[in-house]
């Protein structure tokens, strides 16, 4: 076994990046070349005359469906995720700052407000207005000329998708404060399953009708908000979401990697979020019984049921059943790891069991 | 000018730190060499300001750095909890490289700022960037001491080199030594941690690492999962075997014995393993069991939305046949 294991890494990286579109800024997508050169950092040049002559054409009048990407650097992402954390269970808002580049929306950097609990009114941001404008006026003199371009919002816990309230907020954005975008990140989904739960979002002007039926990847609602969710989810579109780092960042960051192995090890999701994946559970068990009333309805109803109802109820129980297993599979990983590590430094004494116990799931009980 | 700190403190390092510092300096070296394609009408000298020499020349292609890196400086930011010094964040700073002064205002305008969103985070010290600490650097660290009456000084190397396997990030303290009879303060190394929340983690690793970016199929977050938890015990193995081999050396003779590292090595291996009680071992049967019943309910619940499906499609199926009456329903 080579002692350096940079090779293997190195063609896993580059399959995932082929995967998942991350491009090394401005090469196109077939050359993922990690180390890329100066010019890849093309993107981090602020063009005032070019952001200022898109801002006079406003392309994006006319066409509701515009923007249709959105590009956020490592760095706005990191921010993101770290401020929404740090709110534990309370929302908390951000503004974005970065650029348009044709049908793209590119976020370089993003900073927190102070304020809290966005999710009870509209139109939150008025009261951090002077915070941001001292801000903005600090960046600028600290050498970042991008403008506002969109905020970010957390759900800590119930998904990444637009609140009615998060609608009403981001249409009256779209009316004053265009190009903008509203992002919304989920921390604990995030750190329950291991991969970053974000979304970003644009509203549909009032009474327009999407030309076509969006399909949208499905996500685990809680049974409180699923009202909400169901009556708003016509009126917004997503965008996709790619990410862009430096080259120094990707050297940085690929070093970073030697040091915090450590931590990836040491994680143990299952310790962390009990009281989340409780609270899933028993959702759970609510919309079970939801499910299970229409059902026992329905029976009665048989006869005179028109198929759509019964299609319904399928769907409600298949629904259940995904949010079943996709809680099942969040548990099974975390409880991978610590099996993983208990087998790494505890099974000193129990070495001559270790072949037999490494295989499939039996409790491993000390006779 | 650098040798090992003796003040105990221990210090942590948050990869946002890194990340902002890497950001701040690809933005502002970026600002001052336009790339090729913009048009030469843009002066980047007239908005950056803490860069030695503006250069102006739109004609400057970004291959050819005509102009040498540009330094920039920042303030970090973070907790200090008796000794464990632990830095959170950073944000830049204004420095007039001709009168070597800080911009104070500016200074406490963002400290003001920042503390509003994070109330509980101190100026800790600065940041710059560089290949070693220089003169003037003293001075910063000067202005800054009425801040903070330590302040610890974070330099990192820009230049990108493939050969090099550690972080290029160091962290300064200052102390005072007596140097041909005179007191001076002088730079002194010390080492660092790097410390991460979980979600930190989790978006470091999405952007520089092997994570999909969206659900993907049970399969692929499986192996995704997988694939990191192995890639961190392949790290571990190959610390392993360098240390193995090292002793290895050692025993042939072939290099000097260092007592103090055979004591660590020995501690090392003496905590192995690492948690040996009946009450540990109870606790980790229960996780275990509360998560194959987690799984055993999630069969369950598969099973009787697939029995569900059966029936209701058994029902419309035969439904011509039996009308109004004597039809029982599958319960």
């Amino acid at each position: 076994m080579d002692p350096y294991p940079s090779s293997s890494a190195l063609i896993a990286q580059k399959t995932w990046e082929l995967e998942n579109n991350v491009i090394t800024v401005d090469t196109p997508p077939t050359s993922t070349n990690s180390t890329a050169d100066a010019s890849s950092d093309a993107i981090f040049y602020y063009d005032e005359t070019a952001q200022a002559k898109f801002q006079q054409d406003r392309p994006w009048v006319n066409d509701p469906h515009y923007f249709r990407r959105v590009k956020i650097s490592a760095l706005a992402l990191l921010k993101m995720v770290v401020h929404a954390r740090s709110g534990g269970t309370i929302e908390v808002m951000g503004l974005m700052q970065g650029k348009t580049d044709g049908d793209a929306i590119i976020v370089m950097d993003a900073f927190a407000l102070p304020v809290e609990g966005t999710e009870t009114r509209v139109n939150a941001q008025a009261d951090a207005y002077e915070y941001m404008v001292d801000y903005s006026q600090t960046n600028k003199q600290a050498g970042r000329l991008e403008n506002v371009v969109g905020w970010y919002h957390s759900h800590p816990g119930y998904g990444c998708w637009l609140s009615g309230i998060d609608v009403s907020t981001q249409m009256l954005n779209q009316q004053f404060q265009e190009p903008f975008l509203a992002v919304v990140i989920d921390p604990t989904r995030t750190v329950s399953a291991g991969k970053v739960e974000i979304g970003a979002f644009r509203t549909y002007p009032e009474g327009y009708k999407p030309p076509d039926e969006t399909v949208s990847e499905y996500q685990t609602i809680p049974l409180n908000k699923i009202e909400d969710f169901g009556v708003h989810c016509k009126q917004y579109y997503a965008l996709d979401i790619t990410y862009f780092k430096s080259s120094l960042d990707c050297h940085l960051l690929g070093l970073l990697w030697n040091k915090y192995w450590v931590n990836t090890l040491s994680s143990s999701p299952l310790l962390g979020n009990g009281d989340y994946v409780a609270g899933q559970i028993s959702d759970l068990a609510d919309k079970l019984e939801q499910a299970e009333n229409q059902l026992a309805h329905s029976r009665f109803g048989l006869l005179i049921a028109p198929p759509q109802r019964k299609k319904e109820e399928e769907s409600q129980l298949a629904k259940i059943t995904r949010d079943s297993a996709k809680i099942t599979v969040e548990q099974v990983h975390g409880l991978m790891s610590q099996v993983i590590k208990d087998i790494l430094f505890n099974s000193i004494r129990r070495s001559s069991r270790l072949c037999t116990e490494s295989s499939g799931p039996e409790p491993m009980v000390e006779s | 000018m650098s040798s090992s700190s003796s003040s105990g403190l221990t210090f942590k390092l948050h990869p946002l730190v890194i990340v902002n510092i890497s950001d701040h300096y690809t933005r502002v070296k970026s600002q001052m060499n336009p790339p090729v394609t913009s048009t030469a009408t843009t002066s980047s000298s007239s908005t950056t300001t803490n860069n030695s020499n503006g250069s102006g020349d739109g004609g400057v292609t970004a291959v050819s750095a005509a102009a040498p890196p540009p330094r920039v400086y920042g303030c970090v930011i973070g907790v200090q909890r008796g000794r464990i010094v632990e830095i959170f964040n950073s944000f830049e700073l204004l420095y007039d490289p001709v009168t070597h002064s800080l911009d104070r205002a500016f200074l406490e305008k963002k400290q003001e700022l920042y503390k509003k969103v994070f109330p509980h985070f101190y100026i800790l010290g600065w940041y710059s960037t560089g290949s070693d600490a220089e003169e003037f650097d003293m001075h910063i660290h000067k202005a800054l001491m009425d801040i903070n009456e330590s302040p610890v000084y974070v330099l990192l190397n820009p230049l990108i080199n493939p050969a090099q396997k550690d972080l290029p990030v160091t962290i300064y303290e200052s102390e005072l030594h007596v140097i041909d009879g005179i007191p001076q303060l002088i730079f002194v190394r010390s080492s660092y941690t790097i410390e991460t929340v979980e979600a930190e983690r989790i978006s470091v690793d999405h952007v520089a690492h092997l994570k999909p970016s969206d659900g993907g199929s049970a399969a692929t977050q499986l192996a995704a999962h997988l694939t990191s938890i192995h890639s961190a015990i392949k790290m571990l193995n190959s610390r392993i075997r360098v240390l193995h081999h090292y002793l290895v050396a050692m025993q042939k003779g072939e290099i000097p014995c260092e007592n103090s590292l055979l004591r660590q090595v020995s501690s090392l291996l003496r905590r192995l393993p690492a948690i040996e009680s009946e009450k540990f071992q109870d606790d980790f049967l229960m996780e275990y069991n509360d998560t194959l019943l987690i799984t055993y309910l999630a069969m369950f619940t598969n099973c009787s939305s697939t029995m569900n499906e059966l029936v209701d499609k058994f029902n419309t199926a035969y439904d011509r046949h039996s009308r109004r009456g004597g039809r029982t329903a599958f319960i």
